[in-house]
């Protein structure tokens, strides 16, 4: 029994952790349809930073979060308004070959300015936990997914109570509609490439906690957050928390029940379930275009 | 570290030190490579003209110098080049100065067969010395048999390079992987039964280089009663080691050992910490090798009593290991020697000896000295079975009190102190 509430709690602490990762990548999709390939390699550039800054200043990795949001939200902005915008209404297979190649020029920077090395970053707490009875809890993934609620809901309340963030959804909803009623797609599009690229903040600064990284880390990051978008559904907040703790639970409740062989196996096998019984995956809304054929 | 496991074409570039990860994987693509080969490398051997003693010796060498295996393949060519200069400093190979023809292979199966074709067929090079990791070692080593030419390799020991029945091949370290953890083995052994461990645990990662050492270990330590409670692969993409750490907390064996390549040792300890369990012994693969990410990525203070085994140690009383080292440091701006370059330079070492024993550069001689005889290098003693592969053992290296320490076997070893039990998690 004791066995079975660990399995689940660290299978929960750990979702927590992904959906926040891949908030971003799913709020982007949903409104611009780009699938933004360069997320895993944002969470590495701001793991990197917050190594950094936590080695040089002694500042606690998650708290310095507040420094490299502010800081991915500029970068996002400025990569939207340079090169991203340049492919609005192409295909969505553009926007891959594009982010691809955004991920690979941070991960060569990377290389050149800090160095083919593992690094990670171990604030006092990374290798204590909370001890309930029998059951463990890690401080680091408490606290990662303590910051991943508040992120989480944060984004929650400024997408659905704000102006903004009604103008985004509208945006990811009906563009065409959106523009009649005065919302600049534009504007809206960079500000939502801006937020997903800002909610790497928190992530990366978690993970340099969590894992050991090192500039090609990225490749890992970003298949295991498509798997989560896509399970939950292509462009929902909700569906990639779902997703995520899906994935979490897979994870731990595999590895003590079953076998390590298929613990980061089984999470794909749900996938290709859920797809096939719901091809837009959990949360994702059918498009016009795709009831056309139905 | 010790083990060179066949890369993956394609995947990331990987971090300097943890070289593992990015050596691992490269599967059975060599095996391919084979039947390509042996069309390649048709060219006739070079004739041992009776050359004048003012001639340099001439030592052709192919080494991934870009590509996948950049770094590693760079140490190799220091500590090919440290060798040099000793050698020329002392007076040469059989009185001639020994010039080095190192190519670059890009880390390319392909351009390794062209290159060492051209280096013996156009080139007509006195002998030959070994590129780095299986991957490159299987194919090139082919053209240098079908060339009759003696490859002494320093970093290729997949189990299959020496399923071949090669006679010119020579791997110049201690052991292949499967062999790798024999040296612990042997190190229990001499304990009082009562201080042996009396059940164990072996996560292992699903690595070619990893696995066989676990496996093998768990094989002669269950004929030694040691019981093992857990037995598990996961796959190399295994980031939550949580789950493992608690089964392992529940079943308490007095010894983990663990198949580790470098983030999953980390991932291991960190989670075995968090949830309050110290094993009596912990054996790691290569993790622990990575000397300063290793420290740093769990804590300095846990890293007390650690085990892993190895190829090289820089403070090995081996016989020109301080020249070596001092020799490296003087020519690279005072860095610690990486264990690829010194098993390069032992590599270079394999051959020297056996020439000057031999006393010329004929390769059927230098082969069957090398087939017969023992060769001291400072790696320790090497010596090799009829098709190549090492009869040796590796070191067993123990962290203790930040530093590493050779502990096995106890002629090579840099202290007689053993840490064990391993302290509590600090």
């Amino acid at each position: 029994m004791a066995q079975l509430v660990q399995a689940l709690v660290l299978g929960i602490l750990i979702g927590g952790v992904y959906a926040l990762m891949a908030s971003g990548l799913t709020l982007i999709f949903g409104v611009m349809r780009i699938i933004n390939i360069a997320q895993g390699a944002f969470l590495i550039l701001v793991a990197t930073v917050t190594w950094w800054l936590w080695r040089e200043t002694g500042i606690d990795p998650i708290i310095a979060s507040v420094i490299t949001t502010p800081m991915m939200f500029g970068l996002g902005w400025v990569l939207y308004r340079t090169v991203v915008s340049r492919i609005r209404g192409q295909s969505a297979s553009m926007s891959v070959l594009l982010t691809f190649g955004i991920a690979l020029v941070i991960e060569g920077i990377l290389n050149v300015v800090s160095g083919n090395k593992f690094r990670s970053a171990t604030p006092s707490y990374f290798e204590q936990s909370f001890t309930i009875g029998s059951i463990h809890l890690p401080k680091p993934q408490v606290y990662g997914f303590l910051a991943a609620v508040v992120v989480l809901a944060g984004l929650y309340l400024v997408l659905t109570r704000t102006w903004t963030g009604r103008a985004i959804r509208a945006v990811s909803q009906n563009p065409s509609a959106a523009a009649l009623v005065g919302v600049s797609a534009t504007g809206t599009a960079a500000l939502a490439f801006a937020l997903g690229a800002a909610s790497a903040g928190v992530g990366g600064s978690i993970l340099s906690v969590l894992y050991p990284f090192f500039p090609a880390s990225h490749y890992d990051w970003i298949s295991r957050l498509l798997g989560i978008v896509v399970l939950g559904g292509m462009g929902s907040l909700p569906g990639a928390m779902v997703g995520a703790l899906v994935l979490g639970l897979a994870e731990t409740l595999t590895a003590t029940y079953g076998s390590l062989r298929w613990s980061t196996l089984v999470f794909y096998l749900v996938i290709m379930v859920v797809l096939l019984v719901r091809p837009q995956g959990l949360f994702g809304a059918r498009l016009r275009e795709d009831g056309v054929t139905v | 570290m010790s083990a060179r496991p066949f890369p993956v074409p394609g995947r990331p570039a990987a971090p300097d030190r943890p070289a593992t990860r990015r050596r691992r994987r490269l599967g059975a693509a060599a095996l391919g490579v084979v039947a390509a080969l042996t069309l390649a490398a048709c060219g006739s051997r070079p004739s041992e003209q009776a050359t004048t003693s003012t001639e340099p010796i001439v030592i052709g060498i192919s080494l991934p110098l870009t590509g996948d295996f950049s770094q590693p393949g760079g140490e190799a060519k220091r500590g090919y080049e440290v060798w040099q200069k000793q050698v020329n400093e002392s007076g040469g190979l059989l009185g001639r100065q020994v010039q080095l023809k190192i190519v670059d292979d890009a880390s390319s199966q392909d351009t390794v067969v062209s290159d060492y074709t051209k280096l013996i067929t156009q080139d007509k090079v006195d002998l030959l010395l070994g590129t780095f990791s299986s991957l490159l070692n299987y194919p090139a080593s082919a053209v240098a048999e079908k060339n009759q030419m003696v490859f002494v390799e320093p970093a290729g020991g997949a189990p299959n390079m020496f399923a071949r029945g090669f006679k010119y091949l020579f791997f110049a370290q201690q052991a292949t992987a499967p062999h790798q953890a024999d040296v612990f083995v042997n190190y229990i052994k001499t304990l009082p039964p009562d201080q042996r461990p009396k059940t164990a645990a072996y996560p292992t990662q699903d690595d070619p280089f990893a696995a066989p050492v676990i496996e093998s270990m768990q094989k002669q330590l269950s004929a030694l009663g040691v019981q093992t409670v857990y037995s598990q692969t996961y796959p190399a993409d295994t980031t939550n080691f949580q789950s493992i750490a608690s089964q392992l907390s529940t079943k308490k064996p007095d010894l983990i050992a663990q198949g580790a390549v470098f983030e999953d040792g980390v991932g291991l300890v960190r989670s075995l910490k968090q949830l309050g369990y110290s094993p009596k012994m912990l054996f790691q693969t290569s993790a622990p090798s990575n000397a300063g990410q290793y420290s740093s990525a769990i804590g300095t203070d846990n890293t007390e009593g650690v085990f892993y085994t190895v190829s090289w140690s820089q403070d090995a009383k081996t016989p020109q290991n301080a020249e070596f080292v001092s020799g490296y440091k003087a020519a690279y701006k005072n860095a610690d020697p990486a264990e690829d370059a010194a098993d390069a330079f032992a590599t270079a070492q394999v051959l020297q000896t056996a020439v000057t024993k031999v006393g010329s550069i004929d390769q059927a001689k230098i082969r069957d000295w090398l087939h017969a005889n023992e060769v001291q290098t400072i790696l320790g003693p090497l010596s090799w079975t009829a098709t190549g592969e090492p009869r040796g053992q590796f070191l067993l290296a123990q962290w203790q009190s930040n530093k590493v320490q050779v502990v096995g076997p106890p002629d090579l070893a840099t202290t007689e102190t053993v840490v064990n039990p391993k302290p509590d998690w600090k």
